[in-house]
């Protein structure tokens, strides 16, 4: 699989030299950062505005809940034990190496030295002790990173600089979980204030400091002066470029837009398709495309009950269902059909395109011979008086409208079979209602994680008993003994063929079992006012980073 | 104030959805059950609706609007910090539509057929322009076009105009539909013809009299237009990414902060019955017969 998980899409020359060196670095398959050139030296100072359409986080810290909104953030203030380069190698961050034991069941970190919080805590072994403590605590209310630290026992400080990870059960995830900025190291002293003040203004060895947050407005950042920790792919060193980040909240992606065209931002997050498709033929404008790690987006067949417990009947939606033309006409050529649970940014991905070849012919057999032969007035199939019906909850808060297009012609086009797809356009809140309850056949959610350990999460039949909330990440209810075991072994061994090759069997019997539609990577755009220099996506959960950014005329 | 409060609170209990886990987050956030415990156990999520609803009605006795959920601050302070804004952007918009409004009724009534035929069809289009739609066209005029005012509001007067107008246009329009009504009919009335038969001009007797009778059924509806404006103002806050009462409403019912969606609403309702009292004594002054009558 080619790894490109930060591609730059830009025909033009103009967009300055940046654009061209991160464009060589995907060439060259990671083998290399983006460099600045030395003819477009970088200018000291200035504020770059952000116009994020994600939703305004409620707290800042990302260890308390843990979304994509606080890593969008966090990614500018907050920085990690370690950070992936672009080929997905684990890169040094703020931890300079790390050894496991050979059971696989301690880890020693050797931290950086000399690297200082804000507010002048020195980071040291105790810090991440305590960062990892705060991750644990359930008081903290967090999720994400809770569960990416969900076979850590205890951090012990060996000395100031080695931390030692000890764990319940080998976890082949254990860098992959850390290089996530849910997982960040934040200042012990920051910690201490309580969950009130820490929300407000997270403190960390950032290149940015959290100046001030007014509420449904934007948050201020202002440069580290004292800053000298950047990952190990970055492209200079000391103090970031740019004096101040003015980071605004703007929901509307018509006005997002528009406040690029007229030079009031400098970059806007979440751009539609038809924007991106506009912004490609202007000059003005650089378009970072950068997918999102963990799972595909991707429609999953819920096999935990009637239709879909009969694996002919999925087979036979995935065959009726046509999605290749939608996604062309409604992203715009800004989406790639996936053919793999994973995101086209894990190296381990694998795809299978046979899988999925639409052939209506194929589905009316496979329908028939699994007894629903009979049809209604409408025309939908059904057996022992039970219409084949398909309950779609579409959440409106994660798909974007083209999606909730594409689902309309998924719908469209599985009728022909004999399915009736019922789509129900609902609010977060509703929607996980309705998956709790488990009043829905199809599916779709995305997931975010770096590294194929999020196939565990999604598939493995303990993500299927919820928690008493109703939850459960296992959407579609795939119990499989077997997927199950080899999704275990992949996480605890440390032998890296050997994982690659269990992920591989593991994604051969989920995707040949018709649990799941793929449709694209995690869509993850941003457009730059091509007069910023030097931005990039990071390689881990692909949020933007301006440490070596810079503004130009 | 108790109904709102009681059907707000079982209103938002009604749609399907857990606020524990929407506190934490979405499905790019599995919450843990060690968390979603601890959150219900915080916000007595774990206690039956009656004893949640009684402790809500026993707070807002006492004045206390209680703490968000989301957002973890007391909603008292949390609409305080908002309601500025929003009251700000209502206010000018309704100055704005008065302005429009009067301005287009006086243009357009008792200057034959033609005149008042384009008022009603103006006043139409304008009273049944969508707020999203209008917004999306100003910007793409005034900001992507001619440059001319921001399409994001940043809190600069240049910022407040496209968000105003938006508000103000639909309004001028129900608005001025009212006023060219009961214009032409005061236009009709004996002291009209007194007036002129006095030697007044007829921009005279405009503006010195029937505008009074004018703006009496406007003045009672303006207090209606205020709290139509606070719900315009979800969308037009969204759109120019304004900081305002809207979003919270907003981004509290997606989250089920029932906390401060109760506030929002209670405060909403208070708006229209400090209005209603306002406009009485609007209308009071602007009509000495209905002084005469309060002094009977």
């Amino acid at each position: 699989m080619p790894a490109a998980p930060v591609t730059i899409r830009s025909p033009w020359r103009r967009t300055g030299l940046i654009a061209t060196a991160i464009v060589t670095a995907v060439t060259l398959a990671g083998c290399q950062a983006p460099q600045p050139e030395a003819s477009g030296d970088p200018i000291e100072g200035g504020t770059l505005v952000y116009a994020s359409g994600d939703a305004e986080p409620t707290c800042l810290d990302p260890h308390v809940g843990g979304n994509y909104p606080q890593a969008l953030l966090a990614g500018q203030f907050l920085e990690s034990l370690v950070s992936r380069d672009e080929s997905g190698e684990i890169i040094p961050w703020l931890a300079e190496s790390w050894e496991p034991s050979d059971d696989g069941l301690t880890w020693d970190f050797t931290l950086r030295e000399g690297v200082t919080f804000s507010d002048g805590t020195p980071f040291d072994a105790e810090a991440v002790a305590v960062n990892v403590e705060h991750l644990q605590d359930p008081a903290t209310q967090s999720s994400t990173g809770y569960l990416a630290m969900g076979k850590v026992d205890r951090v012990e400080a060996v000395d100031d600089l080695t931390a030692r990870f000890v764990l319940t059960t080998p976890d082949s995830a254990l860098l992959e979980s850390l290089s996530q900025p849910w997982t960040a190291m934040q200042s012990p002293a920051g910690i201490a204030r309580g969950m009130e003040e820490n929300c407000e203004a997270p403190v960390g060895t950032g290149p940015f400091i959290v100046d001030g947050w007014v509420k449904q407005d934007h948050v201020a950042l202002v440069r580290n002066d004292d800053y000298s920790s950047p990952p190990a792919d970055a492209g200079h060193d000391g103090p970031a470029y740019l004096e101040a980040i003015e980071w605004r909240f703007v929901p509307d992606s018509a006005s997002r837009y528009a406040a690029l065209q007229g030079g009031q931002v400098d970059v806007i997050d979440n751009p539609q398709p038809d924007t991106i498709a506009a912004a490609e033929g202007d000059d003005a404008f650089t378009w970072i495309d950068a997918p999102r790690p963990g799972a595909a987006n991707r429609i999953e067949l819920n096999s935990g009950q009637a239709p879909f417990d009969d694996e002919r009947v999925r087979e036979a939606f995935i065959r009726a269902v046509e999605v290749n033309d939608g996604i062309e006409a409604l992203f715009f050529g800004t989406a790639e059909r996936s053919y793999s649970a994973l995101s086209s940014a894990e190296q381990l991905a694998y795809s299978d395109e046979a899988l999925f070849e639409p052939d209506l012919d194929a589905a009316n057999t496979l329908l028939d011979e699994a007894g629903w032969t009979e049809r209604d007035a409408d025309g939908v199939r059904m057996k022992d008086g039970v219409r084949l019906a398909l309950r779609f909850p579409v959440s409106t808060n994660q798909s974007i409208p083209a999606e909730q297009s594409l689902f309309e012609q998924v719908q469209a086009t599985a009728k022909q079979a004999g399915f009736d797809v019922v789509i129900e356009l609902l609010d977060l809140s509703s929607w996980y209602g309705a998956l709790f309850a488990h009043e829905y056949e199809i599916v779709s959610a995305p997931y975010t994680k770096v590294g194929p350990d999020v196939l565990r999460i999604l598939y493995h039949s303990d993500s299927i008993t919820p928690a008493p909330s109703g939850y459960f990440a296992n959407l579609a209810q795939l119990d499989d003994p077997e997927v199950d075991s080899l999704l275990t072994d992949a996480a605890s061994t440390s032998d890296e063929e050997a994982r690659a090759d269990l992920y591989r069997q593991a994604q051969e019997r989920i995707l040949g079992g018709y649990y799941l539609l793929p449709l694209y990577d995690q869509q993850n755009s941003f457009l730059l006012d091509a007069d910023v220099e030097g931005a990039r996506a990071m390689p881990t959960v692909s949020t933007p980073t301006f440490y070596d950014a810079w503004l130009a005329g | 104030m108790w109904a709102v409060a009681t059907l707000t609170f079982f209103a938002i209990r009604l749609i399907p959805g857990d606020p524990a886990q929407a506190i934490l987050g979405g499905p790019g956030s599995q919450a843990s059950q060690e968390a979603l415990d601890q959150v219900r156990r915080d916000y007595g999520l774990d206690q039956p609706l009656i004893v949640q609803y009684l402790a809500m009605l026993a707070r807002l006795v006492t004045g206390d609007l209680g703490t968000s959920y989301a957002l973890r601050t007391p909603v008292a302070e949390l609409l305080g910090a908002q309601l500025g804004g929003t009251m700000l952007l209502a206010v000018l918009a309704l100055l704005v539509a008065w302005i429009l409004a009067l301005g287009l009724s006086l243009w357009s009534t008792g200057r034959g057929r033609t005149a008042g035929a384009v008022g009603e069809g103006i006043e139409l289009t304008a009273a049944a322009l969508p707020h999203f739609w209008l917004a999306a066209v100003l910007i793409a005029i005034f900001s992507t076009g001619l440059g001319w005012f921001p399409p994001v509001a940043t809190g600069t007067p240049a910022g407040l105009v496209l968000p105003v107008v938006t508000l103000a246009i639909p309004l001028a329009g129900f608005l001025a539909q009212v006023m060219r009504e009961s214009l032409l009919d005061a236009m009709q009335q004996p002291f009209v013809v007194s007036a002129r038969a006095r030697g007044e001009s007829t921009t005279g007797i405009r503006l010195r009299h029937t505008i009074r009778h004018a703006s009496l059924p406007a003045i009672s509806l303006s207090g209606w237009a205020l709290g139509w404006l606070l719900s315009g103002a979800v969308v037009v806050e969204t759109i120019f990414a304004m900081p305002g009462l809207g979003r919270t409403l907003l981004q509290a019912v997606t989250l089920r902060d029932v906390p401060v969606v109760t506030g929002v609403v209670l405060l909403v309702a208070l708006v229209y019955v400090v209005m209603t009292v306002v406009t009485d004594v609007a209308s009071r002054l602007a009509d000495p017969r209905l002084r005469q009558e309060g002094a009977r």
